[in-house]
């Protein structure tokens, strides 16, 4: 469903992100981690077609993002990690404006904002202007805006930053869910203990490149750890990563 | 007051570090053209000021009255765009900066921090005016031949003028800010729109300029010459300098300095009053403005109401999308309320100017004085447009602020939603500036083909300047800032201002030649020849080439600088 290919992103002299190589399967849910200045916003906001890649290519379910970004970002819902809004607008006005650009019918579009508002808490919240709203209400309005159109790939940057518990469990059933329901879904974060607990499979990027990828049991082993302790594969593979 | 040097620190170091940055290649050339652009500035404001004081001195009789009188018009001028600048700073560093919670989490007194806040709050707010106040104070010295006392006074009274002035605005906000409710204190600016409003209409009719250049007005040489030198109120602190500076002048020096020591003495006690104040409502107030916002509407509102008729219905998504985001965000923004109405305030002046020029009097015939005027109006009117659309046009991309990823990853391209912008603003400006240019044509009573023409040019020039608005704002983009109107003043800012004036000036000379000889064979009740009819359509078909193009290529600049990102 999503396909990296050479992906390598260089500001000036700095390579952000070196020869980047992954796909994601139709339902996986994918996790991203590594340490901070990585290389994991700016790949995650090549993939939403914010940025362009000096080199490589992303495809998602087969289409280009280069060449018909159009078509590509029509199916990704994009969930960036600090929640950048306009807030002039009401939540319900933010979610009208987020289906007409994805181009929800109309008829559909009330009753599915009503829907998310309700799934995410904010339906008594609907009607205030976004400025009104603390940092995890504007967190789950971006999340519910990127669900309206029902895309068939969620990209989402460190989900859970702002959540409250209840949030955070309700989040990761409903990744869980969609993914069963066959979205892909490509998550970058922090909070080992969410990607060890809801991905599929895990890409380990340090210095722009990726170090290690597969399955838990993959990284352990990868990494000579047998404590199925996520955290300690992290540690272990960025240590060996450093000392390169 | 280490502590508050301390807390002035950050902003030196910036400071410091954007000089060293400003070595690089890029920036040298910004720095170069912000110099170039500045220093004309300047330059220009003193050679208006050393021929206006020199065509005075030449005036027998009153030629010192009359420089005395600019010099106090000046000062009261510039004292009210000090206390105008000071409130909207002063409001922004202490009430709705994002740093204050980090300032006011440190162990520092909250006296310390206002006190820190309020010394950058001056200097953001003084120094621009001051910088272009030199060049008159300047021309003063050089025109009345004096020595370094009066620029020492000068600089010495300038110091107590702008801190009385950033006094008087500080004074002013932190009793809105106590006044008003907690969820409203943006409001101010609406406030304070309508009160530099009514000052600018007040002031334009208190000064009547226009009788001042008309002596027949006067039953008298000696009313005249009492209009003229009537003095200015002691209580207004813009005539402690004014006091000084005549006194220094006519090389009264003990006057000068005994005019500047009260100047000094009402600074001193203005510091004096505005930290005493602020250590009684300062936090307070801090902390009202901090507290939640009132909520608008009954719980589940969202969910009951069902959808109803949607505005812009007959447009496609993501055109209505942007439509209605663009007017909802732009009228719901209470900071733009008050630049709406400078704008009112500046047509009522423009037109109102129009209404006085005293044409009659004038040794040419009037119906030629007429009709070069309203040709002159179009470039006019263009300019008015430029300025209105540098406040509003060319910061409309920045407006996305950080929200600018919802555009990104939207499935609109970059270019479309740049025409959305384009459109937006067209219709309102174009219908802004036809109506500037009807109403003065009316105004001066232009011949048929004169309206024509000024209003075909308008209609072609107003696509134009708001392309190269979107265009370059789109290719020079502020994201980042708390104020995106103030990206004007930015490298791309000014970009945008010179090519537009470089574009208007171009179609305005295109025109000149072939509408030069329409008129005059109207006039004289002869045909064109057929090379006057070849140059008229040369000419203006040349004009409508320039109109085409300054609406594509900045519009692809902006496009592609975008997509570079």
């Amino acid at each position: 469903m999503i396909e990296v290919k050479g992906l390598t992103k260089r500001f000036g002299p700095i390579c952000a992100v070196n020869h980047l190589d992954l796909t994601v399967a139709r339902g996986e849910i994918f996790g991203f981690i590594g340490p901070n200045g990585a290389g994991k916003t700016t790949t995650i906001r090549m993939m939403g077609g914010i940025i362009s890649p000096t080199a490589g290519s992303i495809r998602i379910d087969g289409i280009d993002m280069q060449r018909e970004p159009q078509r590509a970002k029509r199916m990704i819902g994009f969930i960036p990690d600090r929640p950048f809004l306009y807030d002039k607008l009401t939540g319900m006005e933010f979610l009208r404006f987020t289906g007409d650009l994805y181009s929800v019918n109309g008829k559909d579009l009330h009753g599915r904002a009503v829907q998310l508002l309700r799934l995410f808490s904010l339906h008594e919240w609907g009607d205030e202007l976004i400025e009104s709203y603390s940092h995890g209400m504007k967190q789950r309005l971006i999340m519910a805006a990127a669900l309206l159109h029902q895309p068939e790939v969620i990209i989402v940057d460190e989900p859970m930053v702002g959540l409250d518990p209840r949030g955070i469990k309700m989040v990761k059933d409903l990744f869980r869910d969609l993914a069963d329901r066959g979205t892909s879904i490509f998550l970058s974060t922090h909070t080992l203990a969410v990607a060890q607990d809801i991905c599929h499979r895990i890409g380990v990027i340090h210095k722009g490149s990726l170090i290690a990828m597969g399955t838990t049991k993959d990284l352990e082993r990868a990494a000579h750890v047998e404590a199925q302790d996520l955290e300690a594969v992290f540690l272990r593979l960025t240590e060996e990563g450093d000392a390169r | 007051m280490n502590e508050v040097l301390t807390l002035l620190r950050p902003r030196l170091i910036a400071f410091l570090g954007h000089k060293r940055a400003a070595k690089e290649r890029g920036r040298m050339m910004k720095a170069f053209l912000f110099g170039t652009v500045g220093g004309g500035f300047w330059v220009g404001i003193f050679l208006v000021f050393f021929r206006v004081l020199s065509y005075f001195q030449n005036v027998e009789g009153f030629g010192d009255i009359l420089a005395e009188k600019l010099l106090s018009m000046v000062l009261v001028t510039f004292f009210s765009l000090l206390v105008f600048s000071g409130i909207l700073t002063c409001l922004s560093k202490l009430y709705l900066s994002r740093d204050l919670a980090l300032v006011h989490s440190f162990p520092v007194s909250h006296a310390k921090v206002f006190l820190a806040r309020w010394v950058e709050s001056t200097i953001d707010s003084s120094w621009m005016v001051l910088v272009y106040a030199l060049p008159v104070f300047f021309s003063y010295g050089v025109v009345y031949q004096q020595g370094p006392f009066f620029y020492a006074n000068v600089a010495m009274v300038l110091v107590p003028f702008c801190v009385v002035a950033s006094g008087i605005s500080v004074l002013l906000v932190m009793t809105a800010v106590v006044l008003l409710p907690a969820s409203r204190i943006r409001s101010i600016f609406v406030s304070l729109g309508l009160l530099c409003f009514v000052a600018l209409y007040v002031a334009l009719r208190l000064l009547r300029p226009e009788r001042l250049v008309d002596p027949d007005a006067f039953s008298s040489v000696v009313v005249y010459l009492q209009s003229l030198s009537t003095p200015s109120s002691p209580w207004l602190p813009s005539t402690w300098a004014f006091d000084s500076m005549r006194a220094a002048l006519k090389g009264h020096h003990h006057s000068a300095l005994f005019h500047n020591a009260l100047a000094a003495s009402g600074g001193a006690s203005m510091v004096f009053i505005v930290t005493w104040l602020a250590g009684l409502v300062y936090f307070p107030g801090l902390s009202k403005a901090q507290t939640a916002r009132v909520r608008m509407t009954s719980r589940g509102a969202a969910d009951k109401r069902s959808g109803a008729k949607r505005p812009f219905g007959s447009f496609s998504g993501p055109v209505r999308a942007f439509l209605v985001k663009e007017i909802k965000t732009f009228f719901r923004d209470q900071t733009q309320w008050p630049q709406i109405l400078l704008i009112a305030a500046l047509i009522a002046i423009y037109l109102y100017n129009f209404k006085v020029l005293p044409l009659e009097k004038a040794p040419i015939k009037t119906v030629y004085l007429q009709n070069l005027f309203s040709f002159l109006n179009m470039g006019l009117a263009a300019f008015v447009l430029t300025a209105v659309a540098a406040r509003f046009v060319f910061p409309a991309v920045s407006m996305e602020k950080e929200a600018v990823w919802i555009v990104l990853a939207a499935p609109v391209s970059v270019g479309t939603v740049l025409w959305i912008k384009f459109a937006i603003y067209l219709i309102p400006l174009l219908v802004l500036s036809e109506i500037l240019v009807v109403a003065t044509n009316f105004l001066l009573s232009v011949t048929p083909f004169m309206m024509w023409l000024s209003v075909t040019t308008v209609f072609c020039m107003v696509p134009g300047v708001i392309a190269m608005g979107i265009g370059l704002g789109a290719a020079y983009p502020d994201f980042q800032s708390e104020n995106p109107a103030q990206s004007v003043t930015s490298f791309g800012g000014m970009l945008f201002m010179i090519l537009c004036a470089g574009f208007i000036g171009g179609v305005i000379i295109i025109e000149a030649g072939p509408v030069y000889a329409v008129f005059m064979a109207g006039i004289r009740g002869q045909d064109l020849s057929a090379w006057e009819w070849m140059w008229l359509v040369g000419s203006f078909s040349l004009a409508l080439v320039l109109c085409a193009l300054a609406v594509i290529l900045p519009m692809r600049f902006g496009t592609r600088h975008m997509l570079q990102r």
